[in-house]
Formats: structure tokens, sequence, C-alpha cells
């Protein structure tokens, strides 16, 4: 709002005093908003760090495993093997809200299941099978929950940019010029305030 | 168990099998493992990177397989299907020269590879898996030829694949599959399979049917020992579930051991394990802190390799030998794909080479 556009009258000051309560009230929320989200994205980082962490431990073994039931029964018996397993893992997705933002939250089942559950039979297969397929099944857990923490903590970051930018535009852009609006409008009306007191002067005087 | 008895009970027991040509076969299986890679080639194999081991593998007996193959695949998975093939075409040969009683026993020996592509085909068939995928993962090796097996690969459900095996004697569990359980059809055939063998065993003469007995009883053994292991790792503790699992007719391992074995920890069954003679195999590997069981299992597979050579330099002239190349030609191939892919997968060298039955 340039100070041109202002028209200074009484009213748009007490417009704007009030527009300068609300906008310093507004910022004031923002701040510990953003302040806020900060600590809670710190939280969640240390959380997603453990994760990420745990993800490559968690592929590298997994990576082994079927590297070992590959070499030791071959390509051939584990794609077999991975044909009698028709269920896939269901996952849920629900939200809930961290301070306003809101992020998802991932449920899964039947990823983790008993050998006896997997398909396929239990004398026709061997532990290597069965230690590939238990890592993999830890993997796919693991990355759900990556996931999970993961878009939250993206969503917390993207949320975090808006609140900094709301913040940064009202303690910089908003208030200001509100307040420079405001420093006019005084300026302004004691001016016409003294010119008054100057033609009563001036009436009285001739 | 009901089925099995009945099955077996069905079984071709009153065969006539005509005479075995046991001096020709013995002779042709000895003139085939010298043909088999020397013991010192492995070492230098771990030596070599994947295309020194692919062009050394060209260079050997299996070089038509590779030729054959290499228009369909590459790299480690066509020297994995030209191992395979090869395995199938040198088993369905054995098949072939062998006569009477000894091609009988081997037949029936071999048929796990005939219930390893049933499963294949119905596991294919169940994940509605593309014909070609399937085609690949069948091991011809045993009775059912390849045709006939691709021919069941082409069919547009499990129901068509079981109708089409109709005339085998695998109808008999196949038939009971409801499409929701895979796993116990699975653990079905496995059954049969041994029940199958110990029907033909039942029919040999003395010195033979107590040498394959012994043979396949020491199997049994090991079978049971794994799945237990297996069972006491995930907790499995369903009390009709677990019968179904073991096999009957161990060596040392007998069903009232077995049974008292059943509700012991793992610790527990170690000790337990103490007094057979496998423990010697596994004492280093068995413990209470067992997060795996890949060692247990390898340390097992090669007692049960080298308990078959052994047992076949004590009896030159019987089905021992061409037992003992089944078992080191089995052996050979699953060494070279170790290596291969355990090289592909950017395996551990220490972590390959324990893998290694030499």
């Amino acid at each position: 709002m340039g100070v041109n556009d202002v028209k200074p009258t009484r009213s748009e000051l007490i417009e704007l005093k009030k527009k300068i309560k609300l906008s310093q009230g507004g910022h004031k929320l923002l701040k510990m908003k953003r302040d806020g989200l900060i600590l809670e994205f710190f939280e969640i980082l240390s959380k997603a760090k453990d994760v990420r962490t745990e993800l490559d431990a968690v592929y590298e073994k997994a990576t082994e495993k079927i590297g070992i039931a590959e070499s030791v029964e071959g390509r051939i018996v584990v794609k077999s093997t991975a044909f009698a397993l028709k269920d896939t893992p269901q996952i849920m997705i629900e939200s809930h809200s961290i301070m306003g933002v809101v992020v998802p939250k991932i449920e899964s089942s039947s990823v983790h299941k008993p050998i006896n559950k997997r398909g396929y039979g239990i004398l026709g297969t061997s532990a290597y099978i069965d230690e590939a397929a238990d890592a993999y099944e830890l993997m796919v857990e693991k990355i759900i929950l990556a996931a999970e923490i993961e878009t939250t903590i993206k969503r917390l970051l993207d949320d975090i940019e808006k609140t900094k930018r709301r913040v940064n535009a009202l303690e910089f852009k908003v208030i200001p010029e509100l307040q420079e609006a405001m420093k006019f409008i005084t300026l302004r009306l004691d001016e016409m305030e003294r010119e008054n007191t100057f033609r009563l002067k001036r009436i009285k005087k001739s | 168990m009901r089925l099995l008895q009945k099955i077996r009970r069905k079984s071709r027991s009153a065969q006539n099998r005509g005479s075995s040509n046991y001096a020709y076969a013995t002779a042709r299986v000895r003139a085939m493992k010298s043909n088999l890679l020397p013991i010192d080639t492995y070492p230098r194999l771990m030596n070599m990177g994947i295309n020194e081991i692919t062009r050394f593998i060209q260079e050997t007996q299996y070089k038509q397989e590779v030729d054959e193959l290499a228009r369909e695949y590459t790299g480690v998975d066509l020297i994995e299907h030209a191992l395979s093939t090869n395995l199938a075409n040198t088993f369905s040969k054995i098949i072939r020269f062998t006569e009477g009683e000894l091609c009988y026993l081997v037949t029936e020996y071999l048929r796990n590879y005939d219930i390893w592509n049933i499963k294949t085909l119905l596991r294919g068939k169940y994940y509605n898996a593309p014909v070609d995928e399937i085609k690949e993962s069948i091991v011809s090796a045993g009775q059912l030829n390849y045709s006939f097996l691709a021919g069941l690969a082409d069919m547009d459900s499990y129901t068509d694949v079981i109708e089409g095996l109709k005339n085998t004697p695998y109808y008999t569990v196949l038939k009971e599959f409801d499409g929701t359980n895979l796993s116990d059809i699975e653990n079905m055939l496995d059954q049969m399979y041994y029940s199958g063998l110990f029907h033909a065993i039942g029919g040999l003469g003395v010195s033979d049917r107590r040498l394959l007995s012994t043979f396949i009883r020491s199997e049994i053994d090991i079978k049971n020992i794994r799945t237990l292991f297996r069972l006491k790792k995930y907790t499995i503790e369903d009390e009709e579930e677990i019968p179904q699992l073991i096999l009957a007719g161990g060596l040392e391992l007998k069903m009232d051991d077995i049974e008292k074995m059943i509700p012991l920890s793992t610790e527990e069954f170690g000790q337990a394990l103490e007094k057979y003679s496998y423990w010697k195999a596994i004492s280093n590997v068995v413990g209470s802190d067992m997060d795996s069981l890949i060692a247990l299992e390898t340390e097992l597979t090669k007692y049960s390799i080298r308990s078959a050579t052994k047992f076949s330099h004590a009896h030159p002239l019987s089905i021992a030998p061409i037992m003992d190349y089944i078992v080191s030609k089995r052996n050979e191939v699953s060494n070279l794909r170790i290596i291969i892919r355990g090289k592909a997968s950017n395996l551990n060298e220490e972590v390959i080479r324990n893998q290694l039955v030499i």
C-alpha cells in the first residue's frame, strides 16, 4: 500500500490502527507457528535419519540375502517360489495434523508373514528363501515407515517455508507499510489541524 | 496322511521292471564323472571375473547349452540357464541309458524335478505369471519332458494344468488343490515323493535296498532337521500342521524322537541332536544365538554331499555310483552358480567360499 493511496482521514487512521494490531497479532502467531514447526521438524528429522540408516542397513542385508538365495538355489528357484505369493501388502493412508499441517499416517498389514503363510511349501524350500523373504519383508516395512516420515518432513518443510514467507512479509512489508501509512495520516492530520488553527486565527484577526 | 497312504497303496508295486544293466550304466557314469570339473577349478574360478568365468564355462561340457541359449539370454542368466539345461539333459541321458530296475530307481529318485516343475506350473498359473517366465523356470531333469511341461505352461489356468496331469501319479494330490491351499499341496507332493521312493526301494534286492534306503533315509533326517530348525525359528507351533511337515522314515531320527523334539526350544533342540551323527557337521553353527539358518543349511548340504560320495566308493557295482554322479553333478552346477551369481551379486568372497561344497 503506497502512501499516495492513503486517504488522510481519521476513520482511515482508526482502520489502519486496527489493521496494524491485527497484523502484529498475526505476525506473533505465525512466528510461534514457525518456531513450533521448526521444533517439530528437528524432532522428526532425527527420526528420519534413524529410519534412513536402518533402511540402508536393511537394504544391504536384503541384497546380500537375495544374492545368497539366488546363488545357492538359483534365480530360477527364487523366481518360481516368488510366484507362490499372491497376496500383496495392504497399505492404508490416513492423515493427521501437526500444527495445521496435514501429514500422512501410513498403516500396513500383511507385510510380514510367517513361513507357513507365505504360500510356498516348507518341505520343498530352504532357509535361504525364508531369510531372503524375511529381509525383503522387513525392507518393505521400513520403506513404508520411511515414506511416512519423509512425506511428513517434506510437508513440514513446505509449511515452514510458507510460514516463514508470511512472517517476513508481515514483519518487513505489511506492518512497516501500515505503520508508514499511519505515520503519514498522523502527520497529515496534524498538518491539517495546524492549518485549521492558523486559518481560524487569520479569520479572528481580520 | 490318509491320502498319502492311498497313493502308496495305488502305486505300481507289482510292475515287472526287467533286468538292470549295472555294469554298463556304472561304466558310463564313471566316464561321465571324469568329465566333471576337478576340485582345483573352483579356487581358480574364484579369482576370475564374471566374463572370464563365462568364457571358461563356454569351453567346458556346457558349451552346447551356452551356444543354444545365447540367443535368449545374456550374462549371468545365460550361464544359469545353460547350467540347469545341461543338468536336465544329463539326468535325462542317465534315465535313457539305464535299464530295468536301475532305470526305475533313477527315475523315482529324479522325480523331485517333476515335482519341482509341477510346483512351478501351479505357482505360475496361480500367480498369473507370463507363460514365458513359467517356461524359463522349468528344469526337465525328471521323467516329464520339456515339451509336455511347456504344453502345460501354455494352458490357461491351474485347473487345466491339473487336468493335464490326470494320467500321472501326482493327480491324486493335485486334485485337492482348491486355489487356497498351495503350500499344503506342495508339502503333500514332497511327502509323496519320499513315500514313492520308499515304495520303489521296497521291491529291491537286499544289498541295493539297504544302500539306497540308507541314502534316502539320511536325506530325510537332514530334511527333518532343517524343517525343525525353521519351524522353531519362526515359532510355528500348530499341532495339526507340524506332523504334515515331518517326513517319516528317517535313518537316525525316528518319529518318536521327532515328536519329543517338536516342543523343545531351539537351544534344547540343538542339545537333543548331540547324540546323532549329524551333530558333528552342525555343532559349530548351532547355538542359542542363531539369527540365521544359512550356515546350518550350508553345513547340512555339505554333509549330505560328502556322505553320498563316501557311500558310492563303498559299493562300486550298484546304484551307488549313479547316485553319487547325480549328487556330484548337481553339486558342480550348484558350485558354478554360486560363484557366478555370487560375483554378480557382489557378495563378499568369504560368503561365496562358505557356500561352496568342494
